[in-house]
């Protein structure tokens, strides 16, 4: 059966509809700062708040959330599996959607929030992006293959938005269609 | 004589990429020391967030629909 196509915009949307405080993190956050990688799913970190916690889950019910990891039966993530510190990777009905309770050493919402900058990535719609130095130190740490492989592309994507440079002639910019 | 792939393409046994903007005081030079390719890098950053977000959506879905083409064989 084919899978769902990514629709970052429809899962931002929705969780902010929902009023859900999270973080863009992972290899999209890098691609939103600039960093020339391709995705293909969407990583967040969420407040473990409790109130964050109920509106989260309506907003994971609306777009009809489940493991995974489980192909022969849906499994819904709950209130108590959504409060650990540990990666839920899910499957919704617009695509892959991991929710990381923490990243790093141990680092949840409250401790990546000042490391993180508002992003308008659609009409009207503003969301928290984990910066790219944060992002890079933390792949630094992990150390496994596949991170350490992504880091010269995001040291490289923040040295040239810190010394910004225009692109070559030839180069310009053609704007993606509107989805 | 090389393609336009090949002739864009990093010297994977120097590491550098060999022509007139390897050189060092170009700062507009093609690839990075460690072979990063710097224009897709400017390419990227000439987007807004907006933009960037649709990029990576076109991405994922491009390689979404080849994905499900292979296994409906």
């Amino acid at each position: 059966m084919p899978s769902a196509a990514a629709d970052y915009q429809a899962i931002l949307r929705t969780l902010v509809d929902h009023k859900v405080d999270f973080i863009v993190v992972g290899g999209l956050s890098a691609m939103l700062h600039g960093a020339p990688i391709v995705t293909l799913d969407l990583d967040l970190v969420h407040s473990r708040d409790s109130q964050n916690l109920e509106r989260f889950l309506q907003a994971l019910e609306s777009l009809d959330a489940h493991s995974r990891e489980r192909t022969d039966r849906k499994i819904r993530p709950t209130l108590p599996f959504l409060d650990i510190s540990g990666h839920l990777l899910l499957a919704t009905s617009k695509g892959p959607l991991d929710v990381l309770g923490t990243i790093g050493d141990d680092l949840g919402y409250d401790e990546l929030l000042k490391h993180t900058t508002e992003m308008e990535v659609a009409k009207d719609l503003h969301v928290r992006v984990l910066n790219l130095d944060k992002t890079i130190e933390i792949k630094e740490k992990l150390a496994r293959e596949k991170d350490r492989a992504m880091l010269p592309v995001l040291r490289r994507a923040l040295e040239a938005k810190r010394n910004p440079q225009p692109p070559a002639r030839g180069q310009r910019k053609k704007r993606p269609k509107n989805s | 004589m090389k393609s336009k792939h090949q002739r864009n393409r990093p010297n994977l046994s120097g590491g550098r990429k060999v022509s007139s903007s390897s050189c060092p005081r170009n700062q507009n030079r093609a690839y990075s020391e460690d072979g990063v390719d710097m224009t897709l890098i400017r390419w990227m950053l000439s987007f807004t967030p907006a933009e960037r977000l649709q990029i990576a959506q076109q991405s994922a879905q491009s390689i979404q629909e080849m994905r499900n083409a292979v296994r409906g064989r």
